[in-house]
């Protein structure tokens, strides 16, 4: 953490906190919607899918699928050292998408990146209060 | 003769947000827009999905994506606090033309709370949590720092779902520095405007500096500074002007998402819904289109785009450009000015779209009087579609002239 | 100047450089329409009244009236210290209005300043190459 040189991010205080607080415990929370079942990201004050207002929030199994990727060969501040790196959009087990930078792949061969590769969230430590989530591609 | 649109259109409902004043606990403009139009809504009874018109100062294709609606008409016209009234009267104009039946107009700001929050979770930008659609085009926990960052995205998915190549992509800038090199104000017309400009091959393409893979910096727009206007008659006056007419036949616009996180399929865009309205308005389908004007900010959004206009089918996108059909000469000219990959393009590029498109219609292309050989086409049709953000939201205009 | 502890305009360097060159010598330059004559402020690139596109710049007299005035009771950063002082839109003689802060006058007492007076330039340097213009009431 003392390294991390990244930017990190400022947890906004009303919509996304259960996010944070389960990031710090290693736990994916996510918000589903009670009325439809449904699960939305990022985090709403209602549901995207029905407009119902009944959000709860759950822990999920932080499993995913990478949808699709690109590999970053240009990039500035501390991601600058990491080029080339992957990132990707994930779909989540339970449903809707994460952004993410991907762990556990080769991105100087970019076509050795499977799309449905399946990954698992991990988190990192950026500062004393936030955990950066990052997803590692697992077989 | 234009039809006077009093009594045309009414308000319906009116609401807030669900605390108003000082609010100790703290909010944001975001939350505040959505508490006010879930409100409204509740008080018409309606669902949002019912609204098919969304306007406010700021930014009412993110309003859109957050509620998962997909309006015709979007109005974002932010010249302070008279906006509001000025919505009404956009929206009193939209359903008048019979565009939309149902508008929102909303508004969301935390005069109060924003100075404790410091650009916490406030909307559209300086918010620093990666999961509120503030951080559109960079910035997050990830690195990504622009377009290209985000681009490259789709084009891994189309070659995933069609076995399209990099090689299919590449040759749509080929294709576009032909157009190029006719055209005496592209910035990459020969090396003598530019050491970079001047024919280009596919192979060149694939050995450019790669930025984002799977996005070489030959398959991304320039950066470069531009302005340009256009003058919109009446038909009446059309007619009237020094200059010929290009009519309007049909208009559309349509969204699918503001971040790309919400884009459902990577693979495809509003372009086809936005199109369809332009065509349906105009009477007329891809088939009749003697021209194309396609946003091109990269290879992919213009190969993508040419699906979604019905101009080829799924997935082969790339193959208008190919065998000649879109270079000089060929039967479906495509961005005969160069194109945002070799001509202009500022950052948002749709004007220039606009500008090429009269120039070609009204005879005129480039030298402004009868058109430079070898650049001006005989089109007398175009479908001009530009597309924003992160493949996020797109217009499209069906133009036709009779010169 | 060293201790000059308001905002410092930073000069545009595309169509208002004759008026930051002369304000380093005390002359006020203004743009002027040889089309049709009538000067106007803000500089621009074309005349906001004939649109012609022939602009030229002349020294000006420097002198104006108040057009209207107010107080600024309230204030941030270096202009704190100013408070109470008097803000006003000045008629230049030559033609259209500029904003500013007067000099010369009592702010503690508003009712004193008069719509109508005559004022004059003056010019104070902020750095070395921005001198920021004034205008106080003469009688």
């Amino acid at each position: 953490m003392a390294d991390y040189n990244k930017p990190i991010p400022s947890p906004d205080p009303y919509v996304t906190q259960p996010f944070w607080d389960g990031a710090k415990e290693g736990k994916l929370m996510l918000p589903r919607c009670t009325t439809c079942n449904r699960v939305h990201w990022y985090p709403r004050i209602l549901c995207p899918h029905c407009h119902s207002s009944n959000i709860e929030w759950f822990e999920a199994s932080g499993e995913g699928f990478i949808h699709t990727y690109a590999v970053q060969n240009r990039a500035f501040g501390g991601w600058a050292d990491e080029t080339p790196y992957a990132t990707a959009y994930i779909d989540l087990k339970e449903g809707d998408r994460m952004f993410t930078a991907l762990r556990g792949v080769n991105a100087e061969d970019p076509t050795s990146i499977k799309i449905g590769a399946r990954v698992k969230i991990e988190f990192e430590q950026a500062s004393e209060d936030v955990f950066v989530p990052y997803w590692r591609v697992v077989d | 003769m234009p039809s006077n649109p009093s009594m045309s259109a009414a308000i319906v409902a009116a609401a807030e947000s669900d605390k108003i004043g000082y609010i100790e606990e703290g909010t944001t403009a975001l939350n505040l827009h959505i508490e006010a139009i879930r409100n409204v809504c509740a008080e018409a009874g309606v669902s949002p999905s019912e609204i098919d018109g969304v306007f406010s100062t700021n930014n009412s294709n993110l309003l859109a994506e957050y509620l998962g609606i997909h309006p015709k008409y979007i109005d974002t016209t932010a010249v302070g606090g008279c906006s509001f009234q000025m919505h009404v009267h956009h929206a009193m104009a939209a359903i008048n033309a019979g565009i939309i039946d149902l508008a929102v107009v909303s508004h969301g700001e935390a005069g109060y709370s924003s100075r404790k929050n410091q650009g916490k979770g406030t909307l559209g930008g300086g918010g620093g949590d990666p999961w509120l659609p503030a951080a559109q085009f960079g910035g997050g926990p990830y690195g990504a720092w622009g377009p290209p960052s985000y681009y490259a995205h789709a084009l891994t998915r189309h070659m995933h779902q069609y076995g399209s190549t990099k090689e299919d992509f590449a040759n749509i800038a080929v294709v576009t520095r032909e157009w190029a090199g006719l055209n005496p104000r592209a910035v990459m017309h020969s090396k003598e405007t530019n050491p970079r400009g001047g024919p280009i091959t596919v192979e060149d393409v694939l050995e450019s500096r790669m930025i984002v893979w799977p996005l070489n910096i030959l398959d991304i727009c320039l950066v470069t500074d531009h302005g340009g206007a256009v003058l919109i008659s009446s038909a009446e006056k059309a007619r009237s002007f020094k200059t010929s007419p290009v009519w309007i036949a049909g208009a559309g616009e349509s969204q699918s998402h503001a971040d790309m996180l919400e884009m459902d399929d990577f693979t495809a865009t509003s372009a086809h819904a936005s199109s369809q309205a332009a065509y349906r308005m105009a009477g007329m389908g891809p088939g009749d289109m003697e021209m194309a004007m396609i946003y091109d900010s990269f290879t992919v959004t213009a190969g993508i785009t040419a699906e979604m206009l019905g101009l080829t089918a799924r997935g082969e996108g790339p193959s208008l450009w190919a065998d000649g059909n879109a270079s000089p000469g060929g039967k479906l000219p495509v961005n005969t000015n160069g194109g945002g990959l070799s001509f202009s393009h500022s950052g948002m590029y749709g004007m220039m779209l606009l500008v090429e498109a009269y120039r070609q219609l009204s005879g005129t292309a480039e030298d402004g009087v009868h058109g430079i050989e070898g650049k001006q086409t005989n089109a007398q049709s175009a479908v001009v579609n530009g597309t924003g953000g992160l493949l996020s939201v797109t217009g499209t205009l069906v133009l036709t002239s009779d010169v």
